[in-house]
């Protein structure tokens, strides 16, 4: 008996042994595990809960396509849907823009303590994200940091209105907010280049211009992609900052989905808008890595 | 490993540690930054066994729980709510607690979706001295059961700088002052069914605000369609409007009495109006949810007892410019002090004299409109 365990023991152990994707799921398992509980399960959830319908307190739980229905016909679900796209990428752009000189920075100018640039570049992300947005609040409120600084040099008799409370107050602050994510992809990818490759453009007389449109912004792509879609995908979907700052005219499609779970009680709608606003970010994200193919076979 | 941060930073800039080391370091650091919350959570959790209470901003004041306090050495569990669709989204996703906070107008929905548990008032000591008018609010009694404690009770109406506006506004107040474009801008307005829309749908002259007409409806949404422009922000949370209002950011904006009396009580010239259109007038309570649990059901019941004691309701008029429950309360404050707030101690007449907030019928359509609305369209 302890022998013929011993064999289906051995054996289990040598299958392990041989199969190398057996050894790496085994490897991958908590996290897979996580991403299935978390992140699958309620994906299905939502999925089921989008063909419902709510009457009153009650989800009716007979299938319709009502509530896809709604996202059509009513023009302000995809309304808002675009805003938040347009804003979203308005925000990754700023954010990139700005991140992309700071990486280029550290990488290529830092040549001390590096580590303790990176560790001030994620300084932001020692507090909350509601402090931070609070903060943008207080710089930019009406009694705010650059009213009162505008006031008291006598720039301005009266405080700037249009700081605060709609879309430009909303690309701002998550500009910010999320400037740490998109610096450290690309300073990554600008670190790993090869030195030698950007001596031997200079040396067969490319301007230092050309060199970095030919060699460097081409070869650091890889972390400008990583950085684009890590500020686009969960801006589009954000709706604290919206909440805090957008004023009147500054809400996405975030506000909308949690009002639908919330407010107008309305949890199938709120589900289909989540599926719908998916869907569109995952093209959205498409057709990005699409372009940037396009971008790198005419450079190359 | 038990090193403290500079010895790390100096063993790594001198090469003592090995990158490795550190990484192996920083990974533990993590690893205990994110099992953390979930030990001493379990861990709390297990000693805890005071009720979960769920309430606005402010009313966890451990003035309104002294009696409770005396009684157990220690408050009950608070968890706070902006406004009450909040509340009711989190209890149906799963979310349980044993005693709620909503306004009254809510509480027949809310004892549709089967959340909330008959409440027996011969355990509460000072329900004898709760003002009678209170008590007959219609629809808190169901099948012979009560659902609802009333606890507090206030106005909702136009807060604005007299300094700022047109002197005519002093003598003839109106809900009209938040359509006035002589201040677009600098006006706000609750975003809310209860206290935003339905101040357009009382402004518009709807028969019966809280059961509209389509017509009714449709005024309703050309009204607020006209005001959006002329909006700062619709506001959420009491404290932004009070901070734009001292700011002079806004002159006039949708309030409860709280923004009015505590911006008074810093001593600043604000004014709380009496429109002609009718001021809205609620109630708020106390509500035992059927999630509660029956060992904690002792102490869910002097949470409300607590908050029903007159010292509980001075602390509640003076400070928070509400009215409360217990008509005791009022004998502990001056009728200067009353007046100041715009409070009385008779009940009657201020509920009567208002627009009483009751279920709104249509409020799926409201909200839809109103979200289009706030969408430009």
């Amino acid at each position: 008996m302890i022998s013929a365990d011993r064999t289906l023991v051995d054996k289990i152990r040598l299958q392990f042994r041989r199969s190398e994707s057996i050894r790496g799921y085994t490897l991958l398992s908590p996290t897979l595990l996580i991403v299935l509980l978390g992140l699958l399960f309620p994906l299905i959830i939502l999925f089921t809960l989008s063909f419902w319908k709510q009457e009153y307190v009650d989800l009716i739980q007979t299938f319709t396509l009502k509530n896809y229905g709604d996202f059509f016909e009513k023009k302000i679900y995809y309304l808002i849907l675009y805003r938040s796209i347009r804003i979203s990428a308005f925000v990754m752009f700023v954010t990139v823009l700005l991140a992309y000189p700071l990486a280029y920075f550290i990488a290529f100018h830092v040549q001390k303590n590096k580590m303790i640039w990176i560790i001030l570049v994620t300084i932001p992300f020692w507090t909350s994200y509601l402090l931070r947005v609070f903060s943008w609040k207080v710089i930019l409120g009406y009694n705010g940091v650059i009213n009162s600084s505008l006031l008291s040099l006598g720039l301005i008799s009266e405080p700037l209105e249009f700081l605060l409370y709609n879309p430009f107050a909303v690309v701002i602050t998550l500009a910010h907010a999320w400037a740490a994510v998109a610096i450290l992809p690309i300073y990554v990818s600008l670190e790993k280049i090869d030195r030698s490759l950007i001596e031997a453009s200079r040396d067969l007389g490319e301007s230092a211009v050309a060199t970095f449109i030919r060699v460097t912004l081409p070869l650091s792509l890889p972390g400008v992609i990583a950085a684009c879609l890590l500020v686009f995908i969960p801006t589009v979907g954000d709706y604290v900052t919206p909440a805090l700052v957008g004023g009147t005219r500054g809400i996405m499609i975030g506000n909308i989905i949690q009002s639908m779970f919330g407010k107008a009680l309305n949890w199938p709608l709120g589900a289909a808008l989540s599926i719908i606003s998916m869907l569109t970010v995952t093209a959205a994200v498409c057709l990005l890595l699409g372009a940037t193919q396009l971008f790198k076979k005419k450079v190359s | 490993m038990n090193y403290e941060k500079d010895d790390i930073i100096e063993m790594r800039a001198t090469g003592q540690m090995s990158r490795r080391q550190f990484h192996a370091y920083m990974a533990s650091l993590g690893a205990v930054a994110v099992t953390f919350p979930v030990f001493t959570g379990a861990a709390r959790a297990a000693a805890d066994d005071h009720p979960n209470v769920f309430t606005w901003e402010g009313w966890d004041a451990v003035e309104h729980h002294q009696q409770y306090l005396d009684k157990y050495g220690e408050l009950p569990n608070f968890s706070i709510f902006g406004d009450e669709e909040e509340a009711f989204a989190k209890m149906m996703a799963g979310a349980q607690f044993d005693v709620t906070h909503p306004c009254s107008y809510k509480v027949e929905i809310w004892r549709d979706a089967g959340i909330l548990q008959p409440i027996d008032t011969s355990r509460l000591s000072h329900w004898d001295d709760v003002i009678s008018t209170l008590k007959d609010i219609p629809g808190m009694v169901h099948e012979g059961q009560r659902y609802f404690v009333p606890a507090d009770w206030g106005q909702t109406s136009v807060l604005y700088r007299p300094d700022l506006v047109d002197p005519s506004y002093l003598e003839d107040e109106t809900w009209g002052i938040l359509w006035d474009e002589r201040y677009a801008g600098r006006l706000s307005m609750s975003d809310s069914l209860i206290d935003g829309v339905m101040v357009a749908a009382i402004y518009s002259g709807a028969a019966n605000p809280f059961d509209m007409t389509d017509d009714e409806v449709e005024k309703t949404r050309e009204l607020l369609r006209q005001q959006l422009p002329l909006l700062r922000y619709y506001w959420t949370s009491p404290t932004d409007i009070e901070n734009s209002m001292a700011a002079g950011e806004l002159v006039a904006t949708s309030a409860w009495n709280d923004a009015f009396t505590s911006l008074k009580n810093e001593g600043y010239d604000v004014r709380y109006m009496q429109p002609k259109e009718g001021a809205m007038t609620w109630v708020c309570g106390f509500c035992l949810m059927s999630a509660a649990d029956p060992e904690k059901l002792e102490k869910s019941y002097d949470v409300i007892d607590a908050f029903l004691s007159p010292d509980s309701g001075q602390f509640e008029i003076l400070e928070e410019g509400y009215g409360h429950a217990n008509q005791k309360a009022f004998d502990l404050v001056s009728e200067e002090e009353l007046a100041q707030r715009g409070l009385s101690k008779d009940a009657d007449a201020l509920l009567n004299s208002g627009i009483f907030q009751v279920p709104i019928k249509n409020e799926a359509v409201l909200q839809a409109m109103f979200e289009e609305v706030k969408a430009g369209l």
